[in-house]
């Protein structure tokens, strides 16, 4: 059905629409690119009084380097990070991941600076993020931060933004040449991820040398598998060794249960799909 | 006028519909516009069962653009009305009535409770924000065996009970077979299982909607449904409405599956509102109201227990069911399972049959007809409990149902239900399809990875199946107590220009009939192709009809077309006569044209349509029209069958099932357009995979549906299917003229036990003797850990899921 | 669905069983709760919950339907409306104290049953959300228990401060019912960090936003971080699962693309 009605502000820079949220109120809400929240106000699971929509705030998109951080305007669609060659070169890893959200027109049309502030623990693209050890920087009434991805993402749904906050950037150190694989399990083609896997090595001569690990839906936050990352450092990649790394994925870890997947069910994929994706990634 | 040089019948000629269609370039009921048009909005009750305490509608009335916000005390204050049910299965049965807003109490989460009728669609959905209802719980009946357990709380207190109605059949009683306990007593192996047929969401691509227009000579109604015809003489006599006062427009309708089948409460409404206020009104539905409303499909309990001798012969087969009627009763929810009870014994000769079937009452959405409508439960249960025998017995599953078939020279057989299947070749069909599959080749890779352990194992699944469709022979409906009958009309204008307009009492929904009874009529009038127009779904102008469902239209509906078009033939000749100045007799009619026999002198169709509507030279008696009409009654239901051989992969280590084949011969007798066919049978393959793997409802422990969106209840989509390898065999009809066989449900009745049996029969060494469906990764992951029967239930720490119940014991553990 | 929680408090049990028959006291517990009138064992509010995207407003009513000082166990059962008609969430809270080591240990079993779209429109994790939920509930309870030196002034109830984003055991966002003022400018949230550190006494701004009716309750503010340290929260393994509860919003939420 149609939302109930809101006011809706069109800033065209980021202090102003800090300055619209500010505003707007308690019952405000950002719009990026949608995919998330006009399904939530078609069914009419909220009614925010005024929706921000960030879409003409042209400083928000856009790709580009900032010496060894690549910097990725939040307003960025996915479609755009698809394609760009910065990200290919310095951040495969996030590539891989986009590729699996949704489909063409969904990618068309959200952003990864909405998926990381919309913060659904089954969204693909925060772990990568957590794995890329990024930064969010994020704007507010008192002028920017930037927050450690590691401190980002508190719970479900929720991050270090607050209510009048914007996101901006999403800085990435550069992962050049670092290879990189997403393992997504669902089940059905374009569903969420049931678990997924974002992996991303540096190898030499077979040998990985650094290694990021971090999952998908396996607890209310993306959670880095610090257990297997050590586990690889220093090892020839062959299938023993990653199934003896693959083994810790699971550590620390507090899945949710939902139809698709109970708590023993989750470890046990986290674990098989992790070695897969370290198969694909150290190319063993 | 064009001769027709090869026959129309059997090309494979793309839809004529499609253009439209596909483009968008026609008017969906909800695209219908009227001056004045009012929208409606219904409240629905969150609860599942609840007493209706009080509705405050004071504040809604007041909202922007509201002009009405009515109740039952409003619409029906005489509780008077009840939708109707048209299949009391036995005269026992036990019905409440089902108002078309809830009265007094609410007995399913998504039952309408007020409506509210505004200027706007937004404004009406507004205003029920703004209605007050005050609910006082009552408990919540979700598991059919709790609900005719002892002392159960009842759905309806008047009923004193859940259970609705128990229908038997029984070989011995109707003298069509042996005693099934005996032969279950004295054989040498006996099994049992129990499956679960799971709920079904329908999922057609468009929601329902209806617009009533009150403000001309007749009220017109359009909905998208498939049943223009039956809602037309339903509501007439529902709300009392004079049946010549009333029109029932059917526009084009964008997929039914059974799930259009039905006189619903919100077109009753809306023909209580427009009179009422005497303005047109609309009300349509979103995704997740559909889902909520619209009636599910399937959901039984099965417990089958079969009997053989070592050697691999069916002594005896044994059927009990609980099927979980809903809430209410549906226009035909009651007989779905009763649609089944023919056909458990499917392809086989079993000497000895006993069928029950219980109907229960839960407070939860009401079930009803679901593409297939009781036989693809029928065919999974034998199916399914097949391959376990052959399990049992060591034999080769295809081997066991070719011993225990009919054979082709057996045809016309009459089965222990006493349905006399007229034709078939289901070793044809079966050669066939195990060359097209590379049969022994799977088997032989099987047997390899089970030897290496592979973590990928393949599994082989077989499903043997026949149906009974072209619903159906009058007299049968009669003696199965179901409130209509079967037959099928269809009317032929012969236009001056010589174009042709036919006018057909079935009602397309997506199945391309303008198509088909195109192709029909050009060969059986010599007539274009192009030149037929197809007519439907009007009441006004396709006036009688049963409408479209039980794959009926073309062994019925097709039929009445020809014989319309033999008496359009019959009125034709005489005149060509006339015309051509010689004897009937001296005539012969082919190609669109009427020679005189050994001679070049012919006159066309088309001339003698003109010369009909001129009149000036008409032979004696003669009426100046070749218009003619027939109403069919088939004498039989149509038998069409298949063999279907799917092969799955199983990655043991996930549990996620890869369909790296699926290959099906089907037999649908002669195939009109061969593009339709294999359409309406990829199509029926995906909702059955779809039911294996994919689909099922679930409710929590307040009744609440929580796959409410598609997000949740899983649709598969193309990418997530393999490429269906499909073939034909045609053995003809031999009860209708056109020799065909229905085939629009044939593909989902028999694929859903093909791929379940291909998987477990891939995990069979894990000690898997069944999962429940559909069949998850955590499923088959559960059941190849515990290696344990009936493995895979619901979310381990989960209560209800799969069994659209809920069970306290949960899948095994 | 059926949840579990238990909490310790170092309080003596017949001070900590004032505090549980209390409504003012045990009502406001509830994240995003707002108490409107209490008369004697029955109160009526709102709770509002916000998760993500989603927010809704429940309005209705509760009552103390036991009290037993013997045994100290009170049950407490409260149900509500969504007021833009989404469904309706009702719980039955039993909480039961016994006397441990010179404090008070409390169990708190609670049957919630939510209606409507949160529960249609998606399931799973709504032991996550549910648990989560009466994390807060049984944390707050725990913090109001305890003897009352602990609370610190609080602003005005008018001024609502921007929630807590603390570690992973904070709540989902909950917010008090507002009280329309305009937003005031809000410091950026502490990270865990700070969270851990935090002292007693701190600026309005920083305080999770759960308050009751207006008047003196500064005293009765709730203050997690307080006592964050010394309640021992622990979630029993939830029993059965349906679905429900604001965690329904999670699926729902989880029903979107991106």
């Amino acid at each position: 059905m149609i939302p109930a009605p809101f006011d809706y502000v069109r800033p065209s820079t980021v202090d102003e629409a800090v300055q619209a949220l500010a505003a707007a109120g308690e019952d405000a809400k950002v719009l990026a690119g949608g995919q998330s929240l006009l399904p939530v106000l078609r069914m009419r699971l909220a009614a925010p009084t005024t929706l921000v929509d960030l879409g003409r705030v042209a400083e928000l998109r856009g790709v580009r380097e900032d010496g060894d951080t690549l910097v990725i305007g939040a307003m960025t669609t996915h479609y755009d990070v698809q394609r760009d060659a910065l990200v290919a070169e310095h951040a495969a890893l996030l590539k891989g991941a986009t590729d699996t959200v949704a489909d063409p027109q969904i990618r068309h049309r959200g952003t990864l600076g909405g998926a990381i502030a919309h913060a659904d623990p089954a969204g693909d693209l925060l772990a990568p993020v957590l794995a890329l050890d990024a930064s969010l920087v994020v704007a507010g009434p008192s002028g920017r931060r930037t927050v450690p991805a590691a401190d980002f993402f508190r719970d479900l749904f929720t991050t270090a933004l607050a209510p009048d906050e914007l996101l901006v950037e999403i800085r990435i150190p550069k992962h050049t040449g670092w290879r990189a694989h997403y393992e997504k399990f669902n089940r059905v083609t374009q569903a969420w991820s049931m678990v997924a896997v974002a992996v991303t090595v540096r190898t030499e001569a077979g040998v990985i040398e650094e290694a990021r690990v971090a999952l998908t839906n396996m607890g209310s936050t993306p959670v880095r598998a610090s257990g297997v990352e050590s586990a690889l450092v220093g090892v020839q990649a062959s299938a023993d060794s990653i199934a003896a790394a693959a083994s810790h994925a699971a550590e620390g870890t507090n899945p949710p249960v939902d139809g698709n997947a109970d708590v023993e069910y989750r470890r046990h994929l986290a674990k098989v799909l992790t070695g897969r994706a370290i198969a694909a990634a150290a190319g063993a | 006028m064009t001769a027709t040089i090869e026959p129309e019948v059997g090309k494979s000629r793309r839809r004529k519909e499609d253009e439209r269609l596909i483009t968008g370039r026609t008017r969906w009921t909800d695209n219908i516009t009227l001056p004045g048009l009012l929208h409606m909005a219904i409240l629905r009750s969150p609860f599942a069962h609840a007493k209706i305490v009080s509705i405050d509608t004071s504040a809604a009335k007041s909202a922007s653009g509201v002009i009405a916000v009515y109740t039952a005390q409003d619409l029906d204050p005489d509780g008077a009305i009840g939708m109707p049910c048209a299949w009391p299965i036995t005269p026992e049965m036990k019905a409440p009535r089902r108002p078309v807003l809830a009265a007094g109490t609410v007995n399913f989460a998504g039952e309408g409770v007020a409506v509210v009728v505004a200027r706007s669609s937004a404004e009406a959905h507004d205003a029920l924000e703004e209605i007050d209802v005050e609910y006082d719980e009552l408990p919540v009946i979700l598991d059919l065996e709790a609900a005719i357990a002892d002392g159960a709380p009842l759905v309806h207190e008047d009923l004193g009970t859940n259970t609705s109605a128990v229908w038997k059949f029984d070989s011995a009683e109707a003298g069509t077979g042996g005693n099934v306990e005996d032969a279950i007593s004295s054989s040498e192996v006996v099994l049992k299982r129990r499956f679960r047929q799971q709920r079904l969401v329908p999922a057609f691509m468009e929601p329902r909607a209806c617009v009533v227009d009150p403000t001309s000579t007749q009220i017109t109604m359009w909905s998208a449904t498939q049943v223009p015809h039956i809602l037309r003489v339903m509501s007439a006599l529902t709300l009392g409405i004079p049946e010549h006062k009333l029109r029932v427009i059917a526009p084009d309708v964008g997929g039914g599956f059974g799930g259009k089948i039905g006189v619903l409460p919100e077109e009753m409404m809306s023909l209580l509102v427009a009179q009422k206020l005497g303005k047109p009104v609309k009300w349509n539905e979103t995704r997740s109201e559909t889902m909520l409303a619209a009636h599910h499909g399937r959901d039984q309990i099965q417990d089958i227990t079969i009997s053989a001798t070592r050697d691999g012969r069916v002594t005896g087969l044994k059927v009990e069911l609980l099927a979980n009627l809903g809430a209410y009763n549906g226009l035909v929810g009651p007989g779905v399972p009763i649609l089944g009870a023919f056909m458990f014994n499917a392809i086989y000769k079993i000497p000895a049959y006993h069928f029950a079937c219980t109907n229960v009452y839960t407070t939860t959405t009401l079930t009803d007809a679901y593409r297939g409508a009781g036989r693809p439960e029928a065919t999974f249960a034998i199916e399914r409990i097949m391959d376990e025998l052959a399990v049992e017995l060591g034999v080769d599953p295809l081997e066991l149902r070719e011993k225990n078939w009919i054979k082709h020279e057996e045809f016309p057989f009459t089965t222990v239900c006493g349905l006399t299947y007229d034709s078939g070749n289901y070793e044809a069909a079966t050669e066939k399809a195990k060359q097209l599959f590379d049969y022994d080749g799977l088997r032989a890779e099987q047997e390899k990875r089970r030897a290496s352990k592979d973590k990928v194992q393949l599994g082989i699944g077989i499903s043997t199946f026949t149906e009974m469709c072209g619903l159906a022979p009058s007299r049968v409906l009669g003696s199965l107590d179901m409130g209509a009958g079967g037959w099928e009309y269809a009317s032929i204008r012969m236009l001056p220009t010589g174009k042709v307009e036919v006018t057909t009492g079935a009602s397309a929904h997506g199945q391309g009939h303008e198509t088909a009874w195109s192709q029909i009529v050009a060969d059986q009038l010599g007539v274009a192709f192009e030149d037929v127009e197809i007519l439907h779904g009007d009441t006004q102008s396709s006036h009688k009809g049963l409408d479209t469902y039980g794959s009926r239209s073309l062994v019925v509906g097709g039929i009445a077309i020809v014989k319309a078009a033999e008496k359009v033939v019959a009125k034709a000749k005489p005149i060509a006569a006339h015309l051509l100045e010689c004897a009937e007799d001296d005539l012969e009619f082919a190609g669109g044209k009427f020679t005189v026999k050994g001679t070049g002198t012919s006159t066309t169709m088309g001339d003698v349509a003109l010369a009909t509507f001129f009149a000036h030279n008409l032979p004696d008696g003669v009426e100046p029209s070749l218009d003619s009409d027939a109403t069919f009654d088939p004498e039989n239901f149509s038998f069409p069958h298949g063999t279907h051989l799917c092969a799955a992969e199983v990655d043991t280590e996930t549990g996620r099932i890869k369909l790296r084949s699926y290959v099906c011969v089907d037999d649908v007798g002669v195939a009109v357009n061969p593009l339709i066919v294999e359409g309406q049978v990829h199509g029926g393959l995906a909702q059955g995979i779809a039911q294996a793997l994919f689909e099922g409802t679930e409710h929590d422990e307040s009744g609440t549906l929580t796959t409410g969106t598609f997000a949740d209840y899983l649709l598969p989509s193309a990418a997530d299917l393999p490429s269906f390898t499909t073939d034909r065999t045609e053995t003809p009809s031999t009860t209708n003229p056109l020799g065909a066989k229905g085939v629009g449900e044939a593909g989902t009745i028999a694929s859903t036990p093909a791929v379940v049996n291909a998987v477990i029969d891939a995990v069979r060494p894990f000690g898997v003797n069944d999962i429940e469906m559909p069949l998850t990764p955590m499923r088959v992951w559960h059941a190849i850990q515990h290696g344990t029967t009936d493995a895979g239930g619901p979310g381990r720490d989960e209560a209800g899921g799969g069994l659209g119940s809920i069970d306290a014991t949960g899948g095994a553990q | 669905m059926r949840l579990d929680h238990e909490f310790t408090v170092p309080a003596p049990i017949g001070e900590v069983w004032q505090a549980v028959v209390d409504p003012e006291r045990v009502a406001p517990c509830m994240p995003g709760a707002t108490l409107t009138k209490v008369e004697g064992d029955r109160f009526s509010g709102t709770v509002k919950v916000k998760l993500g995207p989603i927010s809704l407003l429940y309005k209705g009513n509760g009552e103390f339907l036991e009290k037993d000082e013997k045994a100290h166990k009170v049950t407490i059962k409260a149900s509500g409306k969504d007021s833009r008609g989404a469904g309706t969430a009702a719980a039955t809270v039993t909480l039961t104290l016994t006397e441990a080591d010179g404090g008070t240990h409390g169990t708190v079993a609670t049957d919630l049953a939510i209606t409507g779209k949160p529960a249609q429109f998606g399931r799973g994790l709504i032991s996550e959300v549910g648990g989560k939920i009466l994390d807060t509930f049984a944390g707050c309870l725990s913090g109001k228990l305890a003897p009352a030196e602990a609370a610190a002034p609080v602003a005005e109830p008018a001024a609502e401060p921007v929630p807590d984003r603390a570690g992973p055991a904070a709540e989902p966002t909950a917010t008090a019912e507002p009280v329309a003022k305009p937003q005031p400018a809000v410091k950026p949230a502490p990270t865990t960090a700070e969270i851990n550190t935090e002292p007693k006494a701190k600026p309005a701004a920083d305080r999770p936003a759960l308050h009751s009716v207006p008047a003196p309750p500064e005293t009765e503010a709730i203050d997690l971080l307080d006592y964050a340290g010394q309640s021992v929260l622990k979630r029993l393994a939830p029993v059965l699962i349906a679905v429900a509860a604001v965690a329904g919003l999670v699926a729902i939420v989880r029903a979107l693309r991106k």
